[in-house]
C-alpha cells in the first residue's frame, strides 16, 4: 500500500516539476491538488511564505509526512515586499537557517543579483551578508526545492477552520489540534500537528488613502476569517494588532539614475550558504543599487495629505525602524531621509524605492515621488499601501513555538508579531522541526539564546512578547562575539543532524570536516611558538606591538594582532600551516574572538542552566502556597514564564522583586525563589 | 566565625537532578550584617574553598573533619599576617579565582545543587520577603541619594554611549547615522573614565563613613594612652571612631596596626619633654620615628594621619608650655600637637576640635561636595567598569563589535549597582536619538 502511495505521489511530483518549468503549475495543481492529497498527514503547514516554506521543508526533512496548504501555489516563495535578503543581524539569521539546512540561504545564492557584506569595517561578529534578489529566480528556486522534497505535498486552498479536540491528559494544554477544514467545505484533512504561518492575513485589512479593504496582500484573496475566529474564540488566544506597509513600485525607465548615487556590489560575491562556494550570478553580472534623498517637497506633500491618509491616523503599532515615509517625516521633521533604489531582478523593468513605504492616495504618491530629483518623471506601476493585521501575543507560545494551551499547534512568522523574511524563515524552520517532532512522538526542542540568533529571536518573543513588529538586531544578542555569521555551521549543523534531525547527511559531513580542519589548524598554530624577536625576523614586517612582549608567543597569539594574517604565518611555517589555506579567514576571526568568547563562557553556562529549568505552563500562580505579593502573582499569571531564566526581564517593571517559580521536574513540586531579594540574605 | 563550605548536593532536602554548573568560580561574602558586630560569618563557596581554608586557617596538612568546628588563627593568605581568631567549619562537597558573590548567588547555587527543598524555599521566601521589604526601602533610599544619582547619571550616559555605538553597528549601513557619532562616544567614554577614576581615588572616605575610622593610640608606657581613651567617652564625630589600644610591648605588631590605621594618636608625656622649647621639635621627631613605621611604609611624621597628644600638661609650668606651643606651631615638619591633661581635662576641647576636623577630612563630609563610595562591592564593580572601558579604546578602530563589548561590559558592572540594563532600553535610546527608517 505504501509503495503504491509513494509511486503515486512521486509521479505527481515529477509531473509538477515538469509543469513548473512550463509555468503552468498553478493551473494544474489547483484542479488536481485535492485528487492527489491524502486525508491524514503528520504535519500540515498553512501558508507558503518564508515561514511556511521553511516549516514544511524542515518537517519533511525530519521524516514527517507533510502537507503545505497555500492560497496560490504561484505565490509560494514570493517576496511580497523588498527584493532583498540578509543585512546586519538578518544575515546572521540566514546563515543559521542555512546551517540547519533551511532553504533561504541557498535560494538567496541562486537569486541574488547584488551581493555585499555590510559592516565590513566593523568587525566580523557584526558583518551583515546581504543580497538584492531577482524575485522570479527566488520564487522558482523555492518552488522547485519544495516540489522535489520527499514526503512533502503542496495543496492549493484556503483554510477555513482549525479542528481541535480534547487534550492529551498527560501533557499540559486545554485542546489538541487534529487537523483543518478547507473553505470549499470538503472533507477535513487530519494531522498530528499544524503550523500556522498566515502572515498578514489574520483579520488583515489594506489601506490606501481613505479606502480600506479586507486582505493581507494586494491582489490576493481575502483574509482567513474562519481561522481568526478559531484562534480567538475557540482557543481563547490573546491577539494584538500591528501594521506595516510597502512602497510603490516604480518603472525603471522613468527614473533619471544619473541624479542618484551609484552603489556597487562587492566585487566578489560571498554566498549565504555554507554549501556554496560561489553564487549563481557571476560577479560581473551583478546589478547596482542607487542612493538618493528626500527633499523638503516630500515633507510638504506628506503634511498636505495627512487628512487623506487613514493608515497614518490609525493607532495600531507600527515598527519604529521601518516606518512609512509619512511617519518618518512627521517624527523627524526638517531632515533629509535616504531612499535606496533597488533592482527587482535581472529582467524586471521595475525599481523598488526602499524607504518610501507610503499609504497616501495614489495620485499624491506620484506627486511625492516627483519631489525627489532622480524621480521627477517617475511612473508608478503599483502604488504603495498599508496593511493592518492581527498577531497572536507570542508569550502564549513555548520555546518550541507551540501554543501553550493547544497541543500540536505551532505558529511562525508575522503571526507572532515579527517582521522580515529572515525572522519568518528562522521561526518557520524551528516550528517545522517541532511540529515534525511532535508528530513523530519526539520531545520538543528549544534553541538557547547562547547558541544562536534564532534562539535569541524565539526567547525574546516567547519570554518578553512584542509591542511593535519585532526585527532582529545584533544588539539583541548578548553573546554577539560568539554568534557570528562565520561560525553558524559549527554552532548548529552538528547538533541539527545529531539531535534535531533536520540536517541532511551531506551537509553534516561537510560541517564535520570543516570543524575538524579548523581544530587541526588551530592546534598547528598553537604548536608554533617563538620569542617575539624571532617572530620579527621570521615575518620580516615590523610589528611594533611585539617590542613590548618578553615571553614567547604562539602562532595563535600572533594571529590576534591587527596586522598579522594567516597567510603571513603560513609563509613563515609553510610545512605545517600551508595545508590550511582554505580556512585562513575563519582562523583569523577565531584567533581574534576566542579570548573574548572564553570570557563570556561562564555567563553563557549560567543562562543555559537556567534555560534548562522549565516551568509548567499551567501553573496556578494565583493560589500558589508561597509568599508572593499579589502584584507578582498577577504578573506571573499573565506572563507565564517558560523557564527560570534570569536573562529575561519578564518582571522588569518591578525590578527589585524577582520572583522565580521553579518546577521540580518529576514531582511538579513548586518552589519559589525571589532571586534579587535573595541577594540581601547573603549580605 | 569563619565559615568555609562548598556548594554540593546534600542528603538533606529534596535532591534535584540538575547539571553541576556555575560552580567554576569560588565566591565569598560576609553573610552576617555590616558594621560593628560581635560575630561575623564569612561564607566561601566553590572549588577553591579548600585551598582558601588551608591557606587562611594555617592548615598545611589535612583538612579538618567535615562539619566540625575548629578554633584557628586566621591569617592573610599572602602576608601571613594575623587577621583574627575564629572558628572554621568545613562542609565537604563532591565537587579555582575567588570573587565576591553576586545578588542571590548563594541561594541560586544552593538551588542548583539541590539543597533547597519545597518547604525550605517557602520559608526562605517568607524570610526574604519580610527582611527585604525593609532592606529594599533602605536600598532605594540610598540609591535615591546623591550617590545613587551619581551612579544613575553614569549609567545613563554609558547607556547612551552604548546605544550610539549599537546604532552605528546596526544601522549605519542603511541609514543616515552621522559620522560624528563615534567621535562623540569617544569623548563621552573618556570623560566617564576620568570621573569614575576620580571617584575611585577618594581614599576610601565613604567606606570609612560606613564602617568606621580606625584610630590607633600609640605611645610609651605610662604616657597616658588609657587615660586618653577613657577621657572621651563621647565619640568626637558621628560615632565613627573605633579605638583599639596598643600597648608598647609587641612593638612589631603595634607598628603594623599603625600602618593600617586611618589615624594615629601619638601620646607623649609632657613632663618628659626637654625643658628648652628649642629642643622639643627635635625630640618629638626622634620619638615619632620610634613609634611610627619607617617612612618607606608611606607614613612620615608629617603625614596628616598622625596627631601628637602632649599629655599631663597640668604637670608642666604654664610658661614653658606656652613657649613650646609657639615653637611647635612654626614647625611644618611635625604633625599638629595638642597639649592636654587627661586628669584635669584642660585642653580637651581644643584637642577634640582638631580630632574632629581630621576625622571629617578622612571620611569626607557627606553633606557637601562630590559623594563618595560607600561599599567595597561598588568599588570592585566601578574598577571593572573602568577596565572594560579601556577595551573600548583598544578596539575602537580595529573591531567595533569588540569595542562595543567593552562598553556593554562596563554597563553590566555599573548595572550591578544601579540595576540591570536590557537590550530593549538600548533600542529605546537608539530610536529616540536617530531616525531609523529602513
Amino acid at each position: 500500500h505504501s509503495d503504491m502511495r509513494a509511486v503515486g505521489k512521486w509521479t505527481w511530483l515529477t509531473l509538477k516539476l515538469h509543469l513548473l518549468r512550463h509555468n503552468v503549475l498553478s493551473f494544474v495543481s489547483s484542479r488536481t491538488g485535492s485528487d492527489f492529497t491524502r486525508r491524514q498527514y503528520d504535519v500540515i503547514v498553512v501558508g507558503g511564505g518564508h515561514a511556511g516554506t521553511e516549516a514544511a521543508a524542515a518537517a519533511a526533512r525530519l521524516g514527517a509526512e507533510t502537507l503545505l496548504i497555500t492560497q496560490k501555489i504561484m505565490t509560494i516563495g514570493a517576496l511580497s515586499c523588498n527584493p532583498s535578503l540578509g543585512g546586519v543581524g538578518k544575515g546572521q539569521l540566514v546563515r543559521e537557517v542555512d546551517a540547519l539546512d533551511g532553504l533561504c540561504g541557498r535560494a538567496g545564492d541562486a537569486a541574488g543579483v547584488h551581493f555585499s557584506i555590510l559592516n565590513r569595517s566593523k568587525g566580523p561578529a557584526v558583518w551583515g551578508p546581504r543580497a538584492q534578489l531577482d524575485r522570479e529566480r527566488y520564487r522558482q528556486f523555492i518552488q522547485s526545492e519544495l516540489l522535489s522534497t520527499p514526503r512533502l505535498t503542496v495543496l492549493e486552498g484556503s483554510v477555513d477552520e482549525l479542528l481541535v479536540s480534547q487534550p492529551n491528559p498527560e501533557e499540559p494544554g486545554h485542546h489538541r489540534v487534529t487537523g483543518i477544514r478547507l473553505v470549499d467545505g470538503s472533507h477535513p484533512i487530519l494531522s498530528s500537528s499544524v503550523v500556522l504561518t498566515t502572515g498578514t492575513f489574520l483579520s488583515g485589512s489594506l489601506f490606501m488613502g481613505q479606502t480600506t479593504s479586507p486582505g493581507g496582500r494586494m491582489g490576493d484573496a481575502q483574509s482567513c476569517a474562519g481561522l481568526s475566529y478559531t484562534l480567538k474564540e475557540t482557543l481563547g488566544l490573546r491577539v494584538g494588532r500591528l501594521r506595516t506597509g510597502t512602497p510603490p513600485r516604480i518603472v525603471k525607465e522613468s527614473v533619471d539614475l544619473s541624479l542618484a548615487q551609484l552603489q556597487a556590489p562587492d566585487k566578489q560575491p560571498t554566498p549565504f550558504s555554507f554549501l556554496n562556494t560561489h553564487t549563481r550570478c557571476k560577479p560581473e553580472e551583478q546589478l547596482p543599487c542607487y542612493l538618493t534623498h528626500t527633499t523638503p517637497g516630500v515633507e510638504r506633500v506628506v503634511r498636505e495629505s495627512v487628512h487623506l491618509n487613514c493608515h497614518i491616523q490609525q493607532d495600531a503599532k507600527g515598527p519604529r525602524y521601518c516606518p512609512s515615509i509619512e511617519s518618518r517625516v512627521l517624527r523627524f521633521p526638517g531632515r533629509r531621509h535616504q531612499v535606496w533604489l533597488e533592482p527587482e531582478g535581472l529582467t524586471s523593468d521595475l525599481l523598488y524605492p526602499q524607504g518610501l513605504s507610503m499609504t497616501m492616495p495614489p495620485e499624491l504618491q506620484l506627486r511625492l515621488l516627483r519631489e525627489i530629483p532622480a524621480l521627477h518623471r517617475a511612473e508608478i506601476r503599483t502604488p504603495g499601501y498599508g496593511v493592518q493585521y492581527d498577531f497572536v501575543c507570542p508569550t502564549q507560545l513555548t520555546p518550541s513555538l507551540q501554543v501553550k494551551s493547544t497541543q500540536g499547534l505551532f505558529l511562525a512568522g508575522q503571526i507572532n508579531g515579527t517582521t522580515g523574511y529572515e525572522e519568518a524563515a528562522a521561526q518557520g524552520l524551528w516550528a517545522g522541526v517541532n511540529a515534525g517532532r511532535t508528530a513523530l512522538s519526539l520531545p520538543p526542542m528549544a534553541l538557547s539564546r547562547t547558541q544562536s540568533y534564532i534562539g535569541v529571536l524565539i526567547d525574546d518573543l516567547v519570554g518578553r512578547g512584542v509591542t511593535e513588529p519585532y526585527r532582529m538586531f545584533t544588539s539583541r544578542a548578548e553573546f554577539r562575539t560568539y554568534l557570528r555569521p562565520d561560525n553558524a555551521d559549527l554552532r548548529l549543523t552538528p547538533r541539527g543532524f545529531e539531535e534535531v534531525g533536520c540536517v541532511t547527511l551531506r551537509r553534516y559531513k561537510k560541517a564535520v570536516s570543516v570543524r575538524d580542519g579548523l581544530q587541526e589548524a588551530l592546534m598547528a598554530l598553537q604548536s608554533v611558538a617563538l620569542s617575539s624577536t624571532r617572530w620579527r625576523e621570521k615575518l620580516v614586517c615590523s610589528l611594533t606591538l611585539l617590542y613590548h612582549v618578553s615571553f614567547s608567543l604562539s602562532g595563535l597569539d600572533l594571529l590576534q594582532y591587527k596586522d598579522v594574517s594567516f597567510e603571513m604565518l603560513a609563509s613563515a611555517f609553510p610545512e605545517c600551516l600551508s595545508q590550511y589555506f582554505e580556512y585562513s579567514q575563519r582562523l583569523k576571526i577565531e584567533a581574534v574572538y576566542r579570548p573574548h568568547c572564553e570570557k563570556q563562557s561562564r555567563e553563557m553556562e549560567r543562562i543555559r542552566s537556567e534555560e534548562s529549568l522549565s516551568l509548567p505552563s499551567d501553573m496556578d500562580y494565583l493560589s500558589l502556597p508561597v509568599s508572593l505579593s499579589q502584584e507578582v502573582r498577577e504578573i506571573l499569571d499573565r506572563v507565564r514564564p517558560n523557564t527560570v531564566s534570569l536573562s529575561k526581564t519578564t518582571t522588569n517593571h518591578i525590578s527589585t522583586v524577582y520572583a522565580i517559580l521553579v518546577k521540580c521536574y518529576k514531582y511538579l513540586q513548586i518552589m519559589c525563589l525571589i532571586d534579587k531579594l535573595g541577594y540581601f540574605l547573603c549580605q | 566565625i569563619f565559615f568555609v563550605h562548598r556548594a554540593s548536593p546534600s542528603a538533606r532536602g529534596l535532591c534535584i537532578p540538575t547539571r553541576a554548573v556555575c560552580d567554576a568560580e569560588t565566591i565569598f561574602a560576609l553573610s552576617s550584617g555590616h558594621g560593628r558586630c560581635g560575630v561575623a560569618v564569612v561564607r566561601v563557596s566553590g572549588p577553591a574553598s579548600s585551598m582558601v581554608l588551608r591557606n587562611m586557617a594555617g592548615l598545611t596538612q589535612a583538612l579538618p573533619p567535615p562539619r566540625t568546628a575548629l578554633l584557628r588563627r586566621i591569617t592573610d593568605p599572602k602576608s601571613k599576617e594575623l587577621l583574627d581568631r575564629g572558628l572554621v567549619l568545613w562542609f565537604k562537597g563532591s565537587l579555582e579565582g575567588v570573587r565576591p558573590a553576586e545578588a542571590g548567588e548563594f541561594t541560586r547555587r544552593a538551588f542548583h545543587a539541590g539543597k533547597l527543598g519545597l518547604t525550605e524555599v517557602e520559608g526562605l521566601g517568607d524570610l526574604i520577603h519580610a527582611e527585604t521589604e525593609a532592606q529594599r526601602r533602605q536600598a532605594l533610599r540610598q540609591m535615591d541619594g546623591e550617590l545613587g544619582r551619581l551612579y544613575q547619571d553614569w549609567s545613563y550616559r554609558l547607556k547612551r554611549c552604548l546605544a550610539h555605538v549599537e546604532a552605528f553597528i546596526d544601522f549605519s549601513e542603511d541609514e543616515l547615522i552621522e559620522d560624528g557619532v563615534l567621535n562623540q562616544v569617544d569623548s563621552s567614554v573618556r570623560q566617564l573614565e576620568t570621573e569614575i577614576e576620580r571617584h575611585l581615588k577618594d581614599e576610601r572616605r565613604g567606606e570609612r563613613l560606613r564602617t568606621g575610622v580606625q584610630v590607633v593610640i600609640a605611645g610609651a608606657t605610662n604616657a597616658g594612652k588609657s587615660s586618653l581613651l577613657n577621657t572621651h567617652r563621647v565619640p568626637p564625630s558621628r560615632g565613627t571612631t573605633r579605638r583599639p589600644l596598643v600597648e608598647r610591648e609587641g612593638v612589631r605588631r603595634a607598628r603594623q596596626r599603625v600602618e593600617q590605621a586611618d589615624l594615629t594618636l601619638v601620646v607623649v608625656d609632657s613632663t618628659q619633654l626637654p625643658p628648652d622649647p628649642q629642643l622639643v621639635a627635635a625630640f618629638l621627631q626622634q620619638h615619632l620615628s620610634t613609634v611610627l613605621p619607617s617612612p618607606e611604609a608611606g607614613m612620615t611624621a608629617a603625614s596628616d594621619k598622625v596627631l601628637l597628644v602632649l599629655n599631663k600638661s597640668d604637670l608642666v609650668p604654664e610658661e614653658q608650655r606656652e613657649r613650646t606651643e609657639g615653637e611647635l606651631r612654626e614647625r611644618p615638619g611635625l604633625p599638629p600637637a595638642c597639649f592636654l591633661s587627661c586628669s584635669t581635662s584642660t585642653g580637651l576641647e581644643d584637642f577634640l576640635t582638631v580630632l574632629q576636623s581630621r576625622v571629617k577630612t578622612l571620611c569626607g563630609d557627606p553633606l557637601s561636595g562630590a559623594p563618595s563610595l560607600t561599599q567595597a562591592r561598588h568599588r570592585a564593580h566601578l574598577q571593572q567598569s573602568v577596565q572594560a572601558l579601556n577595551q573600548y579604546h583598544q578596539y575602537r578602530d580595529q573591531d567595533l563589535a569588540l569595542a562595543a563589548e567593552g562598553v556593554r561590559l562596563a554597563l553590566t558592572h555599573l548595572g550591578r549597582i544601579t540595576g540591570r540594563v536590557g537590550a530593549e532600553e538600548i533600542l529605546d535610546i537608539i530610536f529616540r536619538d536617530f531616525c531609523i527608517g529602513k
